[in-house]
């Protein structure tokens, strides 16, 4: 499903850096340079981000003004990154987070 | 440590006026701003704004933060970016973050200009991804292009739940239905028409039972509600939705002020936890000011209009300016934001019921419980006229402030008089040229053009349009009625997309005759 505006009837062309590659759990998606990671994420189809650390319920973009921390994951290694005001760059690497780590919590 | 005349916490609308205001008096002024950006929430917002020429009116809100953005360069303003201000004390000294690094700076005044957080409501599944805040979508289609979902239903029917549902359509979402738990819509009647001509059915009344899903969201459930807001056994309806959009209103983010000591109160009719001030925002500490939705929750104009008057109180204060100019600034400034806060939707008439306009009109009860005016109600508002050849028909029944249509109306057809929130009247002996102007400017999109009985059997209707794709001439598809429900086959026969319209498209379909009065949107068949 599409999710990326392409003509916008006010906004016309929405502006954006250029593409980059970046890796979601280990595999390689796309965004554009400087977006919101949680953009780019939603323009991949990602819904969840992470699970929360007792119940492990899923979470995911809520406000997407870096308020609420509900989008928070795991960015180069680096937990509790809020994924919504957080720029892209090439080769980031995203990851799930789970409690507050990127394993898997019957890893953990 | 840094000193500067004055601090301003908030590059929004309300930050930057007041900025603006007070470095043209020569103050150092110094913003800081938590954003990556600035201009807060205005370039988020792509719809003509109300009020009249000096409220910016008809100009979008994103334009205005471009015009604002430019004013501030030109004035000397220095806005800091990523500097989140997690400090204020009592002798005006400033703590932020600044990267990874806590600085200290000192402020002569201090204008707190935070503006205000989205409230929440629980209900089962509140927590699920894809559940989103109104902000949330307009932040993620407005500024960054994607899409917030495919299918959304929204809660609310505020302005922001209104204007952010018509927002969606726009970008191409689905809006699924629109519900509220309150009997009555709370936005502007206009905005409740624009979207439910596209067909989006309002549910008020209602609100969600549970959201579903197990990952993300995949449902919703909406059920009625009684007079003591208790779910009605058996009225639940399920939506199949990927989103549900929440818009329930604002809290002022005045954690700072409490911070540094000001004398706050719990104030539900300005949203929360506010301080007490004066009306050109000096608190209850000398010399800490506050300007927008921190000190109650309002839309943008009247916080562009509240932020001159604390820069212009700050300058004074620091004595950059003399009392007596600032009497008469404030003068002219009390009259604007006067202007903006007449009206139905005035904060001083926040809850109640108003069942007639100001001229003595029955307001649509229909308008205020489903969202479109019923085609036997319209008939008795001013604007609503039947002549021969073309002319406009005004569809604005509420009384808010704002009055574009009758400055874009070359030939006077439109008068809406001194009072910016009366009913726009069509003027009997003015003569109409088609120039469009009228719809274009209208920023609640209620005005059409109208020729009601072409000669030959049919009747025109031009309407705004700002969807894609645009229909081209010759069009063949439905014309809907104020309900969004099909009233008739319809043609385009005119697409006018001037620069002067700012993106407003004038689409003029033909229908048959018997249809002029309740024709009111075109849907090409798919």
């Amino acid at each position: 499903m599409a999710t990326r505006i392409k003509t916008h009837p006010i906004l016309g062309e929405i502006e954006k850096g250029r593409k980059v590659t970046f890796l979601y759990n280990g595999k390689e998606l796309q965004g554009y340079e400087g977006e919101p990671i949680a953009a780019a994420l939603k323009a991949e189809g990602v819904m969840v981000h992470r699970y929360t650390k007792k119940q492990h319920k899923p979470r995911g973009i809520f406000c997407a003004i870096g308020r609420c921390t509900d989008c928070v994951m795991v960015v180069d290694g680096k937990p509790n990154v809020r994924t919504c005001v957080t720029p892209l760059k090439e080769g980031m690497r995203i990851e799930t987070q789970y409690g507050v780590s990127n394993q898997p919590f019957e890893e953990q | 440590m840094k000193r500067y005349d004055l601090i301003i916490v908030g590059a929004g609308p309300s930050g930057l006026s007041a900025a603006i205001e007070a470095a043209k008096r020569g103050m150092k002024v110094l913003v800081f701003d938590e954003n990556e950006k600035p201009g807060g929430q205005l370039f988020k917002q792509i719809h003509k704004f109300f009020g009249s020429k000096e409220h910016k009116a008809k100009i979008r809100g994103f334009v205005i933060g471009q015009q604002l953005l430019e004013e501030a360069d030109k004035a000397g303003v220095e806005v800091v970016l990523n500097a989140t201000v997690i400090g204020l004390y009592q002798d005006k000294e400033i703590v932020v973050r600044l990267g990874e690094t806590i600085e200290h700076i000192k402020g002569d005044a201090i204008i707190i200009a935070t503006g205000a957080s989205e409230n929440m409501v629980t209900f089962p599944g509140w927590n699920l991804p894809g559940v989103i805040g109104a902000g949330a979508a307009q932040t993620m289609m407005n500024l960054h292009g994607v899409k917030p979902g495919q299918k959304i239903l929204m809660l609310g029917s505020g302005n922001v739940g209104l204007v952010v549902s018509f927002q969606l359509i726009q970008c191409g979402c689905e809006v699924v239905a629109l519900v509220d738990a309150a009997p009555r819509i709370g936005g502007y009647g206009v905005h409740a028409a624009k979207v439910a001509r596209t067909g989006v059915p309002f549910y008020l009344s209602h609100t969600i039972v549970k959201a579903e899903g197990e990952e993300c969201v995949t449902g919703v459930t909406i059920a009625e509600v009684d007079s003591h807001f208790q779910f009605i056994e058996g009225t639940e309806k399920h939506f199949d939705v990927d989103t549900i959009c929440l818009a329930v209103g604002l809290s002022p983010m005045s954690q700072l002020l409490k911070m540094a000591g000001c004398q706050m109160e719990d104030n539900p009719k300005r949203g929360g936890q506010v301080p007490i001030c004066d009306e050109y925002g000096r608190t209850s500490i000398p010399g800490i000011f506050v300007a927008g939705d921190v000190s109650g929750i309002e839309e943008a104009s009247s916080a562009m209009i509240e932020g001159r008057m604390a820069g212009l109180a700050a300058a004074e204060y620091l004595g950059y300016m003399e009392e007596t100019e600032l009497d008469t600034k404030l003068q002219e400034l009390d009259a604007a934001l006067d202007g903006l806060r007449q009206g139905m939707f005035a904060p001083k008439n926040r809850g109640k019921e108003i069942r007639e306009t100001e001229e003595g009109i029955a307001v649509s009860q229909n308008l205020l419980t489903h969202g479109y005016i019923a085609d036997d109600e319209i008939e008795r508002f001013p604007g609503f006229t039947h002549r021969k050849g073309i002319h406009p028909v005004i569809e604005c029944t509420q009384n808010i402030p704002c009055n574009p249509c009758q400055d874009a109306c070359p030939k006077g057809c439109i008068s809406i008089g001194a009072n910016i929130t009366s009913l726009p009247i069509a003027v009997a002996d003015a003569d109409c040229i088609n120039c469009g102007m009228c719809v274009a400017s209208c920023s609640g999109q209620a005005i059409f053009l109208v020729d009601e009985d072409c000669g030959d059997g049919t009747a025109t209707i031009t309407l705004p349009y700002e969807f894609v794709p645009l229909p081209e001439a010759g069009t063949k598809g439905i014309a809907l009625g104020r309900n969004g429900q099909k009233v008739c086959e319809a043609e385009v026969v005119a697409v006018k997309s001037l620069k002067a319209y700012d993106k407003t498209n004038l689409l003029t379909m033909r229908v048959p005759k018997e249809y002029a009065s309740t024709a009111r949107f075109f849907r090409a068949e798919a």
